[in-house]
């Protein structure tokens, strides 16, 4: 077979311009690894969650009550729209492990039944047998970590009784893909697991012959939810029921639903900045490239070439750097993606979660990126094609500077080789522009991932330094009266306990409504306190309400207004409270009241749910076995631990996404500096080799292009500050949920940091062609007009 | 030595100057052995048939290109033994180039491609002085793309001797231009010539130009075969081609 002779042309110019060639394919390479990445998570992570929900069954209503009769199930099974309805029964236990001196907490949850909802995946072993009174599955993140395998026995405390259970199996559910523990922030397989035992295990356990604490339901398709939660709250109210919940309220469900939306956010921004600057730089190449050839366009022209012929073989060039881009960008992204998974499995527990291979988030990219460099070049291959061979035979018209003297130059005190760099930069104004742009790209990339160090710093100071002084909070195993606070000060280590009280509650204004919990605080609590979005402490009110900025939004209220508070357990009173004031809070939904007036106002009596208490560090092991040994306690979090897995989880995260960020925005500014620089040394080459002749030195010579190369770098600054802001600003909104709000904490060394990153990535990639520079051969350009 | 016998001291002297280009197996020996002397101020015209050397001699004397063999020396320095800097140092200071292709700087006007060049040298003339020189005032502020090949050329003139250099090498500075503005870049160099003092080497294919020089050198196969001295220099414009 004989290689047409353009054929081998593209190949010879593909590898006479690899620096480049190269650049591109990088560039296009990391926008089809982000497509991939951020698509097929995406994608992975919605249908695996889908097909894990429709396998298993996964419920759409939630409701926890104190002790309802089983016969009530019959009722809530009619209800409308309801499919399927199951009791279980749902406990707190707190596990007892051998070496595990901190709290820990197990949550019970009775089997669901043989045709039943949120089904178990059972990674090993068997189910515990019927009617086994101390059997049970284990969650397996629990079980990897306590290295608890079937077989092996663990000793739970349950409702204040010792009981010593044997692992029959480990299991996953759809309920707790994301596991989270009471009182925490961060999930913490260490401290916290789940284990399913058979109903009547539970039902003697708890004293629930015959009724349940729990019921889930699975409504026909295309119910609205909050029909049915009104119709179960009014069936569940006289049995405790605490206020039914969607999914959308569901802990596990809102978690992933929260990652997500920041993964779509991430697939919105990054492969459409990496496109446009691949876009750009094959326009850049490919421009100066035909202008190098315009001869030998017009020879093949002469020839009988025709036009298109031609532009298809520019396009061939440009298609075929593309190429090597999405398939280097299709194995980067299948690889993170994998890690990606890895990653995912460490916070979600998934019996499966393959990062598919899914041919259309494949094909898509791909085509996606074709276009986008075919984009790019497609003004050069119109030149092509005007391209008149007479013309084209002919010598180029020296390039024409006369309109760029510009008021700049006028202003600045410039040397002539000043000049050569203002006016060549002006010569091309669209060029330099697009330089500029890109290289702000990678800097807004840098901005817009670096600031979350500072963002997370922030929250665990406000939560944790400012609001939070507590060491560590006591919550009763049920609601509790006052009295018991006074026994807690008894406890080794503690040295002040201030209660509290939280109450479940729906929150309306106007259409809006949200279900949260209510925190009632004493007015002299020293320890815990309430912070305004200004960082100063906030007095609890004697009879408003204090709502976290989160849910002043999602209920769109302000100081002064008023909201519908309807109480989910006891006596339900439905009260009308002015909002006194609006607090700053990052994590979940917030409303705080007077501990008193919560207490009138739900008129169960004067209850507490618990304490945040003030520890002496050198006693808290003291401190921690005395609460395990008290059976009025159900759990206890320690602040030191929250925060450190927190830190450790999110720096970790960070860690891992900062380095991958640092990574994509190198190549950008790699890219568009060597490419710039390539262009602009192609088209300046000759007079640079005529410098040299006339007696400038190499490094003389080297700075003309170095100051042009630095000019497009330092403009790039602040554009890409302000567009890392603007960006950075989006992730914000596209993070914030009903979980998490993310402070917006934008300093000086995020900028710093990021420019002087690029700095560094522009400095390298002008070192390594700076040879070039002074390799120019001085003789060459002498013999031949350009 | 060192001064003839009208008084002028010598300005560069070569000495067995050898050049051999190797591709490969085969090598092409541009130069064999060429011996030759100027003196300060003199006017020399090279002619020689193509692919004779000429280039490759002006351009080692020049130092922007290396000798494989001999010495070529300047100020009592042997420029061939120059590194780099050396020969940076020794172009900056003291030589002037002319081109075929002028080598103007597109993105400067007239004025600014010579004060590119007094910016960077030790004792100037002023840039408008130089264009003055070569005839080309009027044009100062216009870019290269806005005047002729001549213009343009007695540009690169202006420009290569603004800074008083001791040589101007000049490659057939008229071998883009038509016999009228060829005369005209000639005159220019006379005068520069004359103005300066600078030792002035012309490659040229025009026989006739050697009757402005004061001397004329042959070249054929990598070797001067021929040193002929002209005693009655005509002026440019009466030169005909
Ligand atoms: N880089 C090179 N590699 C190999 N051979 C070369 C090179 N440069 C010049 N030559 C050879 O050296 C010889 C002398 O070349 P040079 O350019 O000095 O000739 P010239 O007299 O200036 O010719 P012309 O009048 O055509 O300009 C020629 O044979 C040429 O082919
Ligand atoms: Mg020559």
């Amino acid at each position: 077979m004989v290689i047409p002779p353009l054929r081998r042309k593209v190949w010879r110019d593909i590898r006479r311009l690899w620096g480049q060639a190269l650049a591109i394919a990088l560039v296009l390479g990391a926008g089809v690894a982000t497509m991939i990445l951020g698509n097929g998570a995406y994608g992975a992570l919605s249908d695996t969650r889908a097909r894990y929900y429709a396998d298993h069954r996964f419920a759409d209503i939630f409701a926890d009550l104190t002790r309802a009769p089983l016969g009530l199930l019959e009722d809530i099974a009619t209800l409308d729209g309801v499919l399927q309805a199951e009791a279980r029964i749902v406990k707190l236990a707190r596990p007892e492990i051998p070496g595990l001196a901190e709290p820990a907490a197990l949550l019970l949850v009775s089997l669901p039944e043989s045709g039943g909802l949120n089904r178990l995946y059972l990674r090993e072993g068997r189910l515990p047998a019927p009617d086994a009174a101390n059997e049970a599955l284990v969650s397996q993140d629990f079980a990897r970590v306590h290295r608890l395998r079937s077989g092996a026995r663990m000793t739970v405390v349950m409702n204040g009784k010792r009981q010593d259970l044997e692992i029959t199996g480990i299991a996953l559910s759809p309920e707790f893909i994301y596991a989270l523990g009471p009182g925490e922030m961060m999930p913490d397989p260490r401290r916290f697991g789940v284990a399913w035992l058979s109903r009547p295990a539970l039902q003697a356990a708890y004293d629930l012959d015959g009724a349940f604490s729990n019921v889930v339901l699975r409504l026909a398709p295309g119910t609205p939810p909050a029909r049915v939660i009104q119709s179960l709250d009014r069936l569940t109210l006289p049995y405790g029921g605490g206020g039914a919940t969607g999914r959308d309220e569901q802990t596990s469900h809102a978690f992933l639903d929260a990652e997500l939306g920041q993964l779509r956010a991430m697939v919105r921004v990054l492969p459409p900045v990496f496109l446009l600057v691949a876009a750009m730089l094959v326009h850049m190449t490919l421009s100066r490239l035909i202008a190098l050839e315009r001869e030998q366009i017009g020879l093949l022209k002469a020839l009988g070439y025709g036009p298109t012929r031609i532009a298809a073989h520019y396009l061939e060039f440009v298609l075929a750097i593309a190429l090597a881009g999405v398939v280097a960008g299709l194995a980067a992204g299948t690889w993170l993606g994998a890690g990606l998974a890895q990653l995912y499995a460490r916070f979600f527990s998934f019996p499966f979660l393959d990062f598919g291979r899914d041919p259309q988030v494949y094909g898509l990219a791909a085509i996606v990126a074709l276009v986008a460099a075919a984009g790019g070049a497609l003004q050069s291959l119109r030149a092509v094609i005007a391209l008149p061979p007479a013309i084209a035979m002919a010598p180029p018209a020296p390039p024409d500077y006369r309109k760029t003297a510009s008021v700049a130059e006028r202003l600045l005190p410039l040397r002539q080789t000043g000049r050569m760099v203002l006016r060549h930069l002006l010569r091309w104004p669209l060029r330099s522009v697009t330089s500029i742009f890109g290289v702000a790209m990678a800097v807004a990339i840098l901005v817009a991932s670096l600031w979350s160090f500072g963002s997370i710093e922030r929250m665990i100071h406000v939560t944790f330094g400012l609001a939070e002084g507590a060491d560590a909070r006591i919550t009763f195993a049920t609601a509790t009266p006052a009295a018991a606070v006074l026994d807690l000060r008894h406890l080794p280590g503690v040295m002040a306990a201030e209660p509290f009280r939280v109450l479940p509650a729906r929150l309306s204004h106007g259409t809006r409504s949200k279900r949260l919990a209510i925190e009632g605080r004493s007015p002299t609590a020293r320890l815990s306190r309430l912070l305004s979005p200004a960082l100063r402490p906030m007095p609890v009110p004697e009879h408003g309400l204090i709502l976290s900025e989160a849910l002043a939004a999602a209920l769109g209220v302000g100081r002064g207004d008023r909201v519908e508070v309807a109480f989910l357990q006891g006596r339900r009173a439905v009260v009308d409270l002015p909002v006194s004031g609006i607090s700053l809070g990052y994590v979940g939904l917030g409303a705080a009241m007077d501990l008193d007036t919560l207490n009138r106002a739900n008129g169960e009596g004067d209850l507490v749910s618990g304490a945040n208490v003030a520890l002496d560090a050198a006693e808290t092991d003291a401190f921690l076995a005395a609460a395990d040994a008290a059976p009025a306690i159900g759990f206890v979090t320690l602040t030191d631990l929250t925060v450190a897995r927190f830190r450790a989880t999110l720096a970790e995260n960070i860690t891992l996404m900062i380095t991958v960020y640092v990574g994509l925005a190198a190549i950008i500014a790699v890219g568009v500096v060597y490419s710039f620089f390539r262009v602009s040394l192609s088209e300046q080459g000759r007079d640079l080799a005529s410098l040299r002749v006339l007696g400038f030195t190499r490094a003389e010579v080297a700075r003309i292009v170095m100051a042009e190369l630095a000019a497009i770098v330092l403009l790039a600054q602040p554009l890409g500050w302000l567009l890392g802001h603007l960006i950075g600003r989006a992730m914000v909104a596209a993070f914030s949920s009903d979980l998490y709000r993310v402070p917006f904490v934008m300093g000086r060394e995020v900028y710093a940091t990021a420019s002087l990153t690029v700095i560094a990535a522009a400095l390298v990639s002008a070192l390594a062609i700076r040879g070039r520079i002074d390799r120019l051969d001085l003789i060459a350009v002498l013999k031949t007009r350009e | 030595m060192g001064i003839d016998v009208a008084g002028r001291g010598i300005a560069i002297t070569a000495t067995g100057l050898t050049k051999v280009y190797r591709n490969g197996p085969v090598e092409v020996h541009a130069l064999r052995g060429v011996d030759f002397t100027a003196l300060r101020g003199e006017f020399v015209v090279v002619l020689g048939p193509s692919g004779s050397g000429k280039s490759t001699f002006l351009n080692i004397l020049g130092g922007i290109d290396s000798a494989s063999a001999g010495s070529v020396l300047f100020n009592g320095q042997d420029i061939t033994r120059l590194d780099e800097t050396g020969l940076t140092r020794y172009r900056r200071d003291h030589v002037g180039f002319v081109f075929q292709f002028y080598n103007l700087v597109p993105s400067l006007t007239a004025l600014e491609n010579v004060a590119l060049v007094t910016e960077i040298s030790a004792n100037p003339m002023r840039p408008d002085e130089a264009l003055d020189l070569v005839g080309l005032t009027a044009r100062r502020d216009h870019f290269p793309a806005q005047l002729s090949g001549g213009e343009q050329q007695r540009v690169a003139i202006a420009r290569a001797i603004a800074k008083r250099p001791e040589l101007l090498f000049c490659d057939e500075p008229t071998g883009a231009l038509d016999s009228a503005t060829g005369i005209m870049v000639l005159e220019a160099l006379t005068e520069a010539n004359r103005a300066t003092g600078a030792t002035t080497l012309v490659i040229t294919h025009n026989a006739a130009i050697r009757e402005i020089a004061d001397r004329t050198l042959r070249f054929a196969d990598g070797r001067i075969v021929e040193d002929t001295a002209n005693p009655c220099r005509k002026r440019a414009d009466q030169v005909s081609w």
